[in-house]
């Protein structure tokens, strides 16, 4: 190698060790870095590799070529090819002893001196050792040695030239080839064939020769130009690789006439070309000044069916670093990595990637193939579980029954995980609807109802013009202000949001008290202030300062509040309208606002979008004239719509509206368990009925599926069924009579549904009929079961032969019947069962079917039946 | 994978990982392989470098392979209607039927359909769309809302240095009976590797994940019917809410989760990232592994679900092209 080209060499067997070579070999020893620092005087490869620097030696001059031993050896021991044509064994390390050292230093001379092209150890016979050399008249080109050899002139003829006196002693020179081939040519690359141990592929001055050491006076060849860096696919041992300028030829020695296959030229000359040797058929190249390393990957020659086909290459490139590339070597175990080497001898450690492919489970956990391993990857259990995506939390709000309480509505908020506060608003909105509405129907079963799933918006539109205001008396002060008179939608709209209670009562005070007790003393004062009882407020505030968990800043804002003066230009009302704003606190800043706004206009108390909706709204209802509160339900509710903010589900109600809100709800968040059981929880039915919300349903059940919550589904589908008639399932099975053909429960008004489904479950109707162990139709008796052998429809006995008296039967038949056990189930290959208790039994310990001479293995037929429901599984 | 063969890893109660089957499905490299739905049995297809795509069905019963821990697979049928490499073959959402449809090298789609989903033997060629550039990904629209028809987007790797647009999305239009160009997204003018509609989950709009020199993410509404002339192909309002090139190279894959919140993508940089959309519909990078499972130096900085590594399982699948499927009972 020239001084200012390196190359680079892995260790074949050392597999931390590689050799750089330009006017003197260093030999490096790789470190991983991951869990430890970087050691002073070590080279950083890699993000997770360094080298360190072993020994350097410079014992030998003008080298040309550089051939690693190939025969596991801890002293390093490489052949050096220098410019004279000498071959030098020498080694990197430091331990005399070994075996080898008899070896080093040991050089073979040609007969007449010229540049050694190239040098190849033969993989097989460890001690062959194959020299390229340029032409010299008509000597030979191809010099074979064997390192073994002995130097002692009594077997072989051994001249001693051009020896400096002081080389005589260490200097052991072999001048006999074991073999001479390539007279009167140039060679410029070698290789050995791992076919065959003496065959060796020589690129020469124009073609490419095949040597057979068993027929020294034979060769095969082929003209071409491609004569550079021969070099066999080490999977593919009739594939060869050579290069000329930019052109690379892949060979078939099979089909030795003409390349199989040139690659894309390059604008720039190769210098190096080396197949992987960790993976088939891939080939690295490398062009001069340049910073890639381009790569081919023929694996994918198929075999030919027509004679045109063209084996295809993926191409790839890929950049190790930013400099340009003098050399670069494979490692020769790690999978697809690869050591570069720029003229400045900067060193680089990488990985040539593999495509990773990947794909998800539904239960958020991630699988992907990297070069030979599959990795499974799944979310971490993070406390924090406002950052978990909304796949994990919908799965965990299934799993505990989120949205299934149908009786204290608001509790499914904290089935939810209870750390959302929109769905909190949700549930707890849902859960006054409910509460309303049965009022409602008791009272006056008209159609008042409906108005409450209808929202506060239409509510309020129901009772324009019906509202007047009056002055009331602040309570502890001597003011008054405008609230508007309660009429009973007013109330209605008041109930909903929570402020008050069932009844005609208008007394916040329970209200004030769960507030408090929750410790939401902002919030209930600010509730006091607006029911005009600054008093309460004041009072709330220090004892929210005084609680373990209270703010003592809520001392100063009670001394505040204290302070209030009804005075238009005074200094408290200049200075808390400046320094409200610097609240944090959105319920704080609102009762300034409210105190220090004009009459009539508490803009400041509307809009403040960190106050929850329903204290706005419930505000609004206080103290907005109906054409105020007419304009302010409309704009906000457009607001919370464009915003898919579940509070202004109390605006809209379960209507269009609520749809359209709950429609951008879910293009946010894509919650559609949340949609699906709001929408379920009272609902009319052309709301039900729209196509959105159908499809919500559709998407959830889809998804429980996935999941293999298959009883979670099914409660699901119960659930919708109470509200959505029409939703309930056709019956899936039908069991008809083997003698009259009718359905032994007479309930044939449905087509039986098509398809693969879980019919091996198959579920019959009900056969509550006189004669239980009969068809109804015509009285003929139903089958037997394969295990006890009594008829069907008998219930199950427990122990299996033991008789029942019929008497026992009629007293529990309405019971027993409906119970699973007692149900038909066959296999619908063999169209053998019986009760679905005993089967389930047998085929616990059964692959085959219960009736004898019947091979059929009924349970592996449905590969689903073997599964268990995920909700089973988990913890 | 790229040694022209298949296998099928099941889970086993325990949460362990086993390879019930392995065989040699085609005479080149698998590109691909995907599951049908649950819903027709254990079926698979798979499409190769062989000029074919390939549908297998595992079958029970007939030997106790059950108890070796093998499972048996059959190759109900072949579909050798390319003329090139099939480059990419995916099941249609299971309301449409048992239907399937593959692209290959010479840009032409084509969708199958098995009438009967009992005899998964006979597939009737139902369409074939040309595309005019050598296709390299199609996605099914996932969404069964029928007021979306049904759609498949297809992506090209064509390199050729002409700027054409390589992502091109078809809608069957029920009255034609025949799939029609709905859109072209004009932007994507780079080779696409893979493209990949997210689930649905009653958003009322799409979003197309599209793997080329960068990950980006798109989102299809359409505009409402009665704003377009009846008949005619549904239009789209398209936006691209994120692209990223943190892989600082070409982009394999991509991949939705359960819910479509949630998108994987692996590149050439050896790297799989996950992305998230917060709630302003800003997509974030929430995490980084190497491809052998290692975190990446720095990836904490969103400081978000830093997925953790459940388990490695070291096969001798050589998958280049990594065609592995794990086996989901849904």
């Amino acid at each position: 190698m020239s001084g200012t080209k390196p190359d680079i060499l892995w260790a074949p067997h050392q597999v931390d060790r590689f050799v750089v070579c330009d006017s003197e070999l260093s030999l490096y020893h790789v470190e991983s870095t991951v869990n430890s620092e970087l050691k002073a005087g070590s080279l950083r490869l890699s993000e997770d590799s360094a080298a360190t620097l072993l020994s350097i030696n410079s014992d030998t001059p003008y080298m040309k070529c550089v051939a690693w031993y190939l025969n596991y050896d801890p002293e390093c021991l490489l052949a050096v090819g220098q410019a004279n044509g000498r071959v030098v064994l020498t080694s990197l390390g430091q331990d005399h002893n070994s075996k080898f050292k008899d070896l080093i230093g040991k050089e073979f001379v040609p007969k007449h001196a010229r540049q050694c092209n190239t040098l190849a150890w033969n993989p097989l016979d460890s001690n062959w050792l194959a020299a390229g050399l340029d032409k010299h008249r008509a000597d030979f080109s191809v010099l074979i040695w064997d390192i073994c050899s002995k130097y002692t002139p009594d077997i072989v003829p051994m001249e001693k030239v051009k020896l400096s006196a002081g080389e005589t002693e260490t200097t052991l020179l072999v001048t006999k080839p074991l073999y001479e081939l390539g007279q009167n040519d140039a060679c410029l690359s070698l290789c050995w064939l791992p076919r065959d141990q003496k065959l060796l592929l020589a690129g020469m001055h124009r073609n490419l020769a095949i040597f057979d050491l068993r027929n020294t006076s034979q060769k095969m060849f082929v003209n071409t130009k491609a004569v550079q860096g021969v070099t066999v696919d080490p999977y593919f041992h009739d594939r060869v690789a050579s290069f000329y300028e930019g052109q690379v030829a892949i060979w078939d020695l099979r089909k030795f006439e003409k390349p199989v296959l040139t690659l894309t030229e390059q604008p720039k000359p190769l210098t190096k070309v080396a197949w992987c040797p960790t993976r088939t058929g891939l080939l690295a190249t490398l062009t001069r000044d340049s910073n890639i390393i381009r790569l081919y990957d023929m694996q994918h020659t198929p075999t030919p069916i027509g004679d045109e086909t063209e084996p295809t290459i993926i191409e790839r490139s890929v950049q190790p670093c930013d400099n340009y590339i003098a050399s670069f070597a494979w490692h020769p175990t790690s999978q697809n990595r690869m050591i570069v080497v720029t003229p400045n001898r900067t060193m680089s450690d990488f990985t040539v990637f593999e495509r990773i492919s990947l794909a998800w489970s539904p239960i958020t956990s991630l699988m992907w193939a990297c070069g030979r391993h599959l990795y499974e990857c799944t979310e971490e259990e993070n406390d924090n579980s406002l950052e978990k995506d909304i796949a994990t939390k919908m799965r965990l709000r299934a799993l505990s029954r989120y949205g299934l309480d149908t009786e204290q509505v608001w509790r499914n908020h904290i089935l939810a995980g209870n750390e959302d506060p929109q769905l909190k608003s949700l549930w707890y909105t849902l859960h006054f609807m409910k509460q309303y509405t049965e009022d409602m129907d008791q009272k006056s079963p008209g159609n008042k109802g409906s108005l409450v799933y209808a929202g506060i918006k239409s509510i309020v539109k129901s009772s324009l013009g019906m509202v007047e205001s009056s002055r009331h008396n602040w309570s502890g002060l001597d003011k008054q202000s405008d609230i508007q008179n309660l009429n009973e939608e007013r109330i209605l709209a008041l109930q909903l949001c929570g402020w008050i209670k069932k009844g005609m009562d208008v007394d916040v005070g329970p209200f004030l008290n769960s507030l408090v007790q929750e410790g939401e003393w902002e919030r209930a004062a600010a509730v006091a202030l607006f029911n005009l009882d600054i008093r309460r407020a004041i009072q709330i505030l220090n004892e929210g300062a005084s609680s373990e968990k209270g703010d003592l800043n809520l001392n100063v804002v009670a001394m505040a509040l204290s302070g209030y003066t009804d005075e238009k230009n005074s200094l408290w009302r200049e200075m808390c309208s400046t320094l409200r704003l610097q609240l944090n606190n959105p319920y704080l800043c609102v009762m300034f606002a409210f105190l220090t706004s004009e009459t009539g206009s508490y803009d400041g108390v509307l809009y403040e979008n960190k106050v929850a909706v329903r204290d706005r709204v419930a505000f609004a209802c206080k103290f907005l004239s109906d054409t105020q509160l007419n304009r302010y339900i409309e704009k906000l509710t457009n607001e919370m719509k464009e915003a898919g903010n579940l509070e202004g589900i109390l605006l809209t109600g379960l209507t269009k509206d609520g749809v359209d809100l709950m429609e951008s709800y879910v293009d946010r968040t894509g919650d559609v368990q949340t949609a699906s059981y709001c929408m379920l929880q009272g609902s009319p039915l052309d709301v039900l009925k729209d196509e959105r919300v159908q499809y919500w349903i559709e998407n959830y059940r889809n998804l429980l599926d996935a999941w293999r919550f298959w009883h979670k589904r099914a409660e699901f589908d119960i659930h919708r069924s109470k509200l959505d008639p029409s939703s309930k399932p056709l019956a899936q099975v039908f069991v008809s009579c083997n003698f009259c053909g009718k359905s032994i429960s007479y309930s044939c008004s449905t087509v039986p549904h098509q398809g693969r489904g879980f019919s091996q479950y198959g579920v019959s109707g009900s056969p509550t009929k006189s004669k239980v162990t009969s068809c109804p139709g015509c009285r003929k008796p139903l089958p037997r079961c394969a295990l006890c052998l009594i008829n069907m429809g008998t219930p199950v006995s427990s122990c299996p032969g033991g008789t029942k008296s019929d008497e026992k039967v009629d007293l529990s038949k309405d019971k027993k019947l409906a119970q699973f056990n007692n149900w038909f189930t066959w296999c619908h290959n063999c169209r053998h069962g019986g009760h679905a208790g005993h089967m389930l039994s047998w085929f616990r310990d059964h692959a085959e079917c219960p009736v004898s001479a019947c091979t059929c293995k009924c349970m592996q037929l449905d590969t689903t039946g073997n599964l268990v429901p995920a909700e089973a599984v988990q913890p | 994978s790229s040694d022209q063969s298949v296998k099928v890893w099941d889970k086993s109660e325990s949460g362990d990982w086993h390879c019930t089957a392995s065989w040699k499905t085609h005479s080149g490299s698998v590109w691909r392989v995907t599951w049908a739905h649950p819903e027709f049995g254990q079926v698979l297809a798979s499409c190769s470098f062989d000029r074919t795509a390939a549908v297998w069905e595992e079958i029970v019963g007939e030997s106790n392979d059950k108890l070796r821990g093998q499972s048996h697979w059959v190759k109900r049928t072949t579909l050798v209607d390319s003329r090139t490499s099939v480059t990419d073959v995916k099941f249609a959402p299971k309301h449409m039927g048992l239907m399937l449809a593959t692209c290959s090298a010479d840009g032409i789609v084509r969708i199958y359909e098995a009438p009967d989903v009992m005899n998964l033997s006979q597939w009737s060629l139902q369409h074939e769309i040309s595309c005019k550039l050598s296709c390299s990904c199609i996605s099914w629209n996932p969404s069964s809302s029928r007021a979306h028809s049904p759609m498949i987007a297809v992506g090209s790797d064509d390199s050729s240095p002409n700027a054409m647009a390589k992502v091109q999305i078809f809608e069957y239009n029920e009255n034609t009976r025949k799939y029609a160009k709905a859109e072209t997204l004009m932007t994507v003018t780079d080779p696409v590797h893979d493209i990949a509609f997210a689930p649905n989950l009653g958003r009322s709009f799409h979003i197309l994940a599209i793997a080329t020199k960068d990950v980006r993410i798109f989102t299809l509404k359409p505009v409402r019917k009665e704003l377009t002339s009846s008949g005619g192909p549904t239009k789209f309002e398209i936006h691209i809410v994120a692209q990223f090139d943190h892989h600082n190279s070409q982009v394999w894959r991509v991949s939705w989760n359960i819910t479509g919140t949630v998108l994987a993508s692996s590149g050439d940089d050896g790297c799989v990232r996950l992305w998230k959309a917060n709630y302003m519909d800003n997509w974030k990078c929430t995490g980084i592994l190497k491809g052998n499972g290692s975190p990446v130096n720095g990836s904490s900085q969103q400081g978000n679900s830093n997925p953790s590594l459940g388990s490695n399982i070291p096969s001798l699948q050589n998958s280049l092209n990594g065609s592995s499927a794990g086996r989901k009972h849904s």
